[in-house]
């Protein structure tokens, strides 16, 4: 008879950003009767999990599993909404492009955009049309999120959260308070070994010690806890990934808009995240710069530099301890990947809950999804600089994983192969190629396509596109109204 | 390769279920991209593999623009929700592997865990009870699941139907768009000498069929892949041992139809039950080393609930796959590829998914690219390699030890892939997740439950709640399944509602 297995009593998690805060609440809220004990403080801007003001649409539907609530991080955090992330300079034809989230393309009207896109565009002649409502929208500046539960002309638009970093984590602080997640301020100083290879407790500089069952290890790069563990590798990245430097810029003048910006210059990439507090401007380059040449392509003074050696954790679990986050994985702050996977591998990790009595294969089996979901991002990143501008300001790279053959897929058919835990749904992968410079092949189905169903779809797609123009308010004055008056 | 403009010429060898999928699929999805012939001969007959399918046949029949009610009539079709399987962990005990799922997720922890919590107190039913496809096939109940994300969405339907009636049916539509058929018997097969490209067939009576593309549709035989190209054969009998089946139709013995197959487990393999329109389909699957086939016979004429239409009629088989399903621009789809044994319904589904990934990576101009080739490899492999796990596990998870063939599957060494899903589940409970391929959570649950291989420990939240507030949740959602499957109606009646759907009385 199988009987449930004996629940945690007490989880450390190590970190207290706002990755940290909110696995504490995540963990609490699976786990009511096991006590949770933030320890430590904030790791700092060159946790870029910790630091970044934004996510991906993944993170909404955590936020509402764990009953963080989109209106409190509006009107108390500073929250904005993107539909979509603007490319530019990364093509050589300089056309650019749009990624919007989801998938709620029709195939008909796939194939027509594909055969829009793969055209040989003259100069002058303009951009691509739009490939989704979302971009339709952005262009405009009207949006508000749609109601939930009820049909609208916007129900098929996802969209991303931006927020102010400080007031969000002051939030999540406010809800794991709420839910009894314990704190102890302090610096973890020493590991007091356990059974086997688990941990049995940390200290805590000048303070005694936590002992818990099962450990979190939010402390950003550092990854002061799973670097410990006799049986830590790293799986370096750096032959595939090039940037070796990030400066951070200071944000520059509040920015109401509905996108937000990956650049490729000539010394490295600048992504710009905007915001009700600034326009939040990033640099990546794969040598350093003299100070001025990197606020120049900042537009904004550098507040500070970090020095990068991508890579990952070979098993973000060992022990009793998973790391997240920076901790798990180090990577280019190039679109808003890391919470994004750090949620994910969160989820992962509440899915899998283990009980005090940690089963090998249960942490093989989280360790190979949570591999996938770091190497899907790995991969993703790595076709940034497989485009051939970036190629001439980075240097050609090896392409990690299957990469080769999706963009040789992409090219020659305009196919998306189907890979596992990946950060990115086909058909955004497929505007994220449009909009890196490669032009996609016709699938073999689509070159025998009936041109009436095509333009059928494309009929179809420009009502809907009127009608959510229509539906959707001017972003700027919503956005006003509801900070005006919250709730 | 002639023009570059000039349709791609597809060549199918074979007119069994797999070549005129194969056929019917790329003229209607590929038109004046490529032009297909199809060689078949009346000498040679065909398997006629499968008379059960899994829910994706659906999309392909809609894909190729067919109504489903003519479909159904023509191949003489009932709705099948799922597949009971009795005997197999233990003689006496059955279970409803269904299209669909069981109870839901609550506070992220899966059904199975809470259901789990519940036998331990001993307040759970079968964990059938709490899912809708399970509890409708039972009753004989079949409506088409709701589009909205209700209850009544939690499940999907497929078709049990005559495979001699749907080669022929598949033949007339691809006829109809174009496909061009010679009666013929292959004799030779040309080569390019240097690439080694198949160029032509030569047929007995002296005719050649040029084409671009060939498409090995001839069975067993493999007559392309197997015999003239010489990729090897790999065999999966030790770990699946049926190699023969004895069918047999007989007539219905009950008023109800039942919307589900039957595969009762038997002293040397298993047999099926398939209920179509006007009869019902009987076949026992066997190991010929375990028993002879005269004993075969037998045993499927003993066990006919209704009156033998026919004599038992011997197919042999063997469980495997190519190394390689396309190699130079020769594609194997079906038995010349691989073969599973029907035990999950899955023939028909691994054709029509050779068939789906040849038109995605279909040589629109003619040369076949290393590239394509590569990535069809890869994706048949992968759906062959875990349908074969699945099968394993019916077999393996038992505690049956009556007979030689149950004790050789009881404690055979199974594959290295399926040994880690077994231990992850009996530790923790947890099924290995992915997302590509066939059979997913909800079906290794039905099997891993239904044939009594529990889990020794589950998810530490189940325990968490007490066990009365438990009782009354689970209560409330199979109220709420009772409630639905009452207003369904008779999978019978559903059938006859609409003529069309229905064949003529044989």
């Amino acid at each position: 008879m199988s009987a449930p297995r004996e629940p945690l009593r007490r989880i450390v998690v190590a970190g207290g950003g706002q990755l940290g805060i909110l696995a504490a609440i995540a963990l609490r809220r699976a786990c009511p009767a096991c006590e949770v004990v933030v320890v430590g403080g904030d790791p700092g801007p060159a946790s870029f999990a910790d630091a970044s003001p934004t996510a991906m649409p993944f993170t909404n539907k955590l936020h509402d599993r764990l009953g963080i609530a989109e209106e409190q991080i509006v009107a108390r955090a500073g929250g904005s909404y993107r539909l979509v992330a603007r490319y530019a300079g990364w093509d050589a034809a300089g056309q650019g492009g749009v990624v919007a989230y989801g998938e709620a393309l029709d195939p008909a009207l796939k194939t027509a955009f594909a055969r829009d896109w793969g055209k040989v565009r003259l100069p002058g002649a303009g951009a691509p049309p739009a490939g989704s409502l979302a971009e339709v929208l952005a262009a405009a500046g009207r949006f508000a999120p749609p109601p939930p539960g009820e049909p609208t002309p916007i129900s098929s638009v996802d969209y991303a959260l931006r927020w102010h970093p400080a007031a969000y984590r002051d939030l999540l602080i406010a809800a794991a308070e709420a839910l009894g997640v314990g704190y102890v301020a302090g610096t973890i100083d020493r590991i007091e070994a356990g059974e086997g290879d688990a941990i049995r407790a940390v200290g805590i500089a000048g303070q005694g010690e936590i002992a818990a069952d099962f450990f979190l290890d939010c402390t950003g790069p550092q990854a002061a806890l799973l670097a410990a563990h006799p049986r830590f590798a790293f799986t370096d990245w750096s032959a595939s990934l090039p940037t070796r430097h990030v400066y951070i810029g200071e944000p520059t003048a509040p920015l109401i808009a509905l996108e937000d910006r990956l650049t490729l210059t000539r010394s490295g990439w600048v992504s710009e995240v905007a915001g009700l507090d600034g326009r939040r401007p990033m640099l990546g380059t794969p040598a350093p710069l003299a100070r001025a040449e990197a606020e120049a392509l900042l537009g904004a003074r550098a507040l500070g530099a970090v020095a990068l050696t991508p890579g990952r954790a070979e098993a973000p679990w060992l022990g009793n301890v998973v790391a997240l986050g920076d901790a798990a994985a180090r990577f280019e702050p190039l679109g808003p990947l890391h919470l994004d996977l750090a949620h994910r591998q969160l989820a992962l990790l509440i899915e899998m809950l283990p009980g005090r009595d940690i089963n090998p294969l249960e942490r093989d089996e989280y360790n190979r999804r949570s591999v996938m979901m770091m190497e899907g991002v790995h991969e993703v990143l790595a076709l940034h600089f497989a485009s051939i501008r970036a190629q001439a300001v980075f240097g050609a790279r090896p392409l990690p994983g299957r990469l080769a053959a999706v963009i040789d897929q992409f090219a020659r058919r305009g196919r998306i192969p189907f890979r596992e835990e990946l950060p990115l749904l086909s058909q955004e992968q497929f505007a994220l190629l449009v909009a890196l410079g490669w032009t996609p092949g016709l699938p073999p189905a689509a070159l025998a396509a009936d041109a009436a169903e095509e333009a059928r779809a494309r009929a179809a797609f420009a009502a809907e596109a009127e009608a959510a123009l229509a539906f959707a308010p001017p972003y700027d004055q919503w956005l006003a109204r509801v900070r005006a008056n919250p709730g | 390769m002639s023009d570059p403009q000039s349709p791609v010429r597809v060549v199918v060898l074979g007119g069994g279920t797999a070549g005129w999928m194969t056929a019917a699929g790329i003229a209607k999805l590929l038109p004046g991209i490529a032009s297909v012939q199809l060689v078949e001969s009346e000498e040679i007959g065909i398997v006629g593999v499968g008379e059960a399918t899994l829910p994706h046949i659906r999309g392909f029949v809609e894909k190729l623009g067919i109504d489903e009610a003519a479909f159904m009539k023509a191949t003489h079709a009932t709705y099948k929700l799922g597949i009971d399987f009795r005997d197999f962990g233990r003689i006496g005990e059955s279970y409803i592997h269904p299209f669909g799922s069981f109870g839901e997720e609550v506070a992220g922890v899966g059904f199975h865990h809470w259901w789990l919590e519940l036998s331990r107190h001993g307040m759970a039913r079968e964990i059938g009870d709490y899912s809708l496809a399970v509890a409708a096939a039972k009753a004989n109940r079949f409506r088409p699941p709701s589009q909205d994300d209700s209850l009544a969405s939690t499940y999907g339907y497929a078709y049990q139907f005559d495979a001699t009636l749907f080669g022929p049916f598949m033949r007339d539509f691809a006829r109809g768009i174009g496909v061009e058929r010679h009666e013929g018997r292959v004799v030779g097969v040309e080569r390019d000498a240097l690439s080694g490209d198949v160029v032509a067939l030569a047929l007995a009576d002296g005719r050649r069929i040029m084409g671009d593309l060939f498409v090995d549709c001839s069975g067993f035989r493999s007559i392309l892949l197997g015999q003239e190209l010489g990729e090897a054969w790999e065999d999966w009998t030790h770990w699946l041992p049926c190699d023969r089946a004895a069918a047999m139709p007989c007539t219905h013995a009950t008023e109800d139809l039942r919307p589900y197959t039957t595969a009762t487990a038997m002293p040397a393999g298993w047999r099926w039950q398939i209920p179509l329109q006007h009869r019902m389909g009987n076949g026992y699957v066997f190991s010929s080393a375990h028993i002879s086939e005269e004993q075969a016979c037998e045993a499927i004429i003993a066990s006919a609930e209704g009156t033998p239409l026919a004599t038992p009629r011997i197919l042999k088989f063997r469980p495997g796959r190519r190394s390689r399903s396309w190699s130079h621009n020769v594609i194997g789809v079906g038995l010349a590829s691989g073969f599973l044994e029907p035990l999950e319904s899955t023939s028909i589904y691994l054709a029509q998914m050779a068939i789906t990934y040849l038109i995605e990576l279909f040589p629109t101009g003619g040369a076949v690219d290393p590239r394509d080739r590569d990535e069809f490899n890869r994706l048949v492999d992968m759906e062959y390699d875990r349908v074969r796990d699945f099968l394993i596990l019916h077999y393996h998870a038992t505690t049956r030890d009556d007979s030689e063939f149950w004790n050789h599957v009881r404690t055979m060494q199974v594959p290295d892939s399926l040994a880690g899903k077994l231990e992850l589940w009996r530790r923790a409970a947890r099924i290995e997740k992915y997302s590509d391929g066939l059979f997913y959570d909800a079906s290794w649950i039905a099997v891993y439950v239904g044939q009594g291989m529990l889990p020794e420990a589950h998810d530490p939240r189940a325990g968490m709640i007490a066990a009365d507030a438990l009782a009354r949740a689970t209560e409330r959602l199979r109220m709420a399944v009772t409630g639905e499957v009452a207003a369904m109606p008779g999978h019978r009646d559903y059938l006859m509602r609409e003529a069309a759907r229905l064949a003529e009385a044989a």
